[in-house]
């Protein structure tokens, strides 16, 4: 019960955080969504592409994924500020083992990130020029895009912070983040569908864990089963299972005492 | 809190080297060593916060464990606070850690926040606060859980003289209330004024240990400062350190700090022998630093010199 209780007090100290912090409450639900209305608009009406009706309503998937993806970033990010400030050694010198500290820190990811990538969907979904389909029924579809949504945001927070908690500076953090997550994203499926790419890139594509989200998101809310890249079995049972590997890297560590 | 034979490394670096130690119940223990020497390292230790690579280590009868970090606070040598936080939002994050009731922690916080003159201040962030303050708050913040040791990583570093009073005074009355104190410090003064127990450290061993009137008066030397017209040389220097009666020399420029059993005699030698060299002289009471030179071979603080010893 103890555990519980301070792993609630750190999650809330990390939320608080983030609600004082306006500009990165602020920047994390516009930046999406001015990236949806530039780029959605710039491609659908400049480039017009011919094997994508709906190109905003396409996009709009892989812009939650991309939201979950940053917010999962800057929120390991903060495992070098409460190192700065000293603020870990504090959680370190808690009667509670050093699992339960980064446990609190991915739990505070995955509930920041969700919350950013909800706020994306549901200010999209009330936008008239995105047209959710809504296959499966409203209710179902949310259910899968939900359940999309938290799987994602676990994985790229325990993923976060297993990387985090081994690179010793920020600035090498960020690196490996950049030089990692930008090509997933890119090869995600989240801004060009991947069936028209050439067979190399395809199979990078496959081999990208954020593949599988893009595609069960873009099931649940833009497209007919028809355009499914893996389908939502092989997309859960992957993110699924990516899912527990991330969060148990996320939270391992060695306990010393 | 007890330790034997504790190694603990940095790689190829021993910061702890076979130390022993023993902390009674209830004493102000200093642990006493220049930068490096590894009291951060045996604090590091004590709470959990890396391992040993040999040895023991019990603290309050138990060996080390998260749980044992219930009975045990600490105030780190760097600042330790979350600047986006309020120092009552501060000090209940520590509650709930250590799992204290709420109502129970409110009480004790308000307690400890008024003993520390924070009572004000409360809703403040703690990025407002002063730097004397903020180390309050910490200290506030490691007697929250009521620990029974509290271990303190030069606490008043950085502090101005009044604050350093004010926080030894809040110190000296959690000592009171019961609390072990245990310090680590490269202060010499601070050492000698508030703590039962010393133990000088030295590349992560002791290398003498007790109270600090009985150290000093066991060294039965003086500390003499010679400042010399010019650099001394290396055969001058060790003419004076084959003198009788001349304990360590350590020279650094123009000047050689040299303990000598009888001021007087080594005085009288000194201007006979070599009077046309030196510019002055100054006969300094004997302090811990003393005490550490003549067990370590160097100085606490200094700058590099070059020794000798009988």
């Amino acid at each position: 019960m103890d555990g519980v209780t301070a792993v609630s007090a750190l999650v809330m100290r990390d939320l608080r955080g983030v609600a004082r912090s306006r500009s990165q409450l602020y920047s994390s639900i516009l930046f999406p969504l001015m990236l949806l209305a530039i780029l959605g608009n710039g491609v659908s009406e400049g480039l017009d592409p011919e094997n994508v009706d709906d190109y905003v309503t396409f996009l709009t998937p892989g812009i939650i994924v991309m939201t979950a993806l940053f917010s999962s970033t800057f929120s390991s990010a903060t495992y070098y500020s409460d190192r700065d400030t000293g603020m870990l050694d504090v959680m370190y010198a808690s009667p509670h083992p050093s699992r339960l500290v980064l446990l609190s820190k991915v739990t505070s990811s995955v509930i920041i990130g969700m919350l950013q990538a909800l706020a994306v969907l549901a200010v999209a979904a009330v936008i008239p020029a995105i047209d959710f389909q809504w296959q499966y029924g409203v209710a179902p579809s949310l259910a899968v895009a939900l359940a999309t949504i938290v799987l994602l945001n676990v994985m790229l927070a325990g993923m976060g912070q297993a990387l985090a908690s081994r690179i010793g500076s920020m600035t090498g953090f960020h690196l490996v983040m950049n030089l990692v997550l930008f090509p997933l994203l890119f090869f995600s499926g989240a801004f060009f569908p991947l069936e028209d790419l050439p067979l190399w890139l395809r199979i990078l594509g496959t081999a990208n864990p954020l593949s599988y989200a893009v595609d069960a998101l873009q099931l649940a809310l833009w497209a007919d089963g028809s355009a499914a890249q893996f389908g939502l079995a092989v997309d859960f049972v992957v993110l699924g299972a990516l899912t527990a590997a991330a969060a148990w890297l996320g939270t391992m560590r060695r306990e010393i005492a | 809190m007890e330790a034997r034979g504790l190694v603990a490394s940095y790689g190829e670096r021993r910061a702890l080297d076979g130390l022993d130690l023993r902390v009674p119940a209830g004493a102000v223990f200093g642990v006493l060593g220049p930068n490096g020497a590894g009291k951060s390292t045996l604090l590091s230790v004590l709470i959990g916060r890396r391992g040993i690579d040999g040895g023991e280590v019990r603290v309050l009868g138990e060996r080390l464990s998260p749980g044992l970090r219930r009975r045990v606070g600490i105030v780190f040598q760097h600042p330790s606070l979350d600047p986006h936080m309020t120092v009552a939002e501060s000090m209940m994050l520590q509650a709930r850690l250590f799992g204290l009731g709420s109502a129970a922690a409110a009480v004790r916080s308000r307690e400890l926040l008024a003993t520390m003159g924070l009572s004000g201040r409360a809703n403040e962030l703690t990025r407002k606060l002063s730097g004397g303050l903020r180390r309050r708050l910490e200290l506030a913040r490691a007697l929250l859980p009521s620990p029974e040791l509290l271990l303190l990583d030069e606490p008043t570093l950085a502090l101005d003289p009044d604050s350093r009073l004010a926080l030894w005074e809040y110190l000296a009355s959690a000592n009171r209330a019961g609390v072990t104190l245990l310090l680590a410090t490269n202060d010499v003064a601070e050492a000698e004024r508030y703590c039962d127990t010393v133990a000088l450290i030295d590349a992560g061993r002791v290398v003498v240990e007790g109270a600090p009137p009985a150290l000093k008066a066991d060294l039965r030397r003086e500390s003499v400062r010679v400042e010399w017209k010019h650099a001394p040389s290396p055969e001058l220097l060790s003419e004076v350190a084959g003198w009788d009666g001349v304990g360590h020399i350590r020279a650094s420029g123009m000047t050689a700090h040299v303990t000598v059993d009888a001021a007087a005699v080594f005085l009288a030698r000194l201007f006979a022998e070599r009077g046309d060299d030196v510019r002055a002289i100054h006969v300094d009471p004997t302090t811990l630093e003393d005490v550490y030179f003549q067990a370590a071979g160097k100085r606490l603080h200094g700058q590099e010199g070059t020794g000798w010893t009988e």
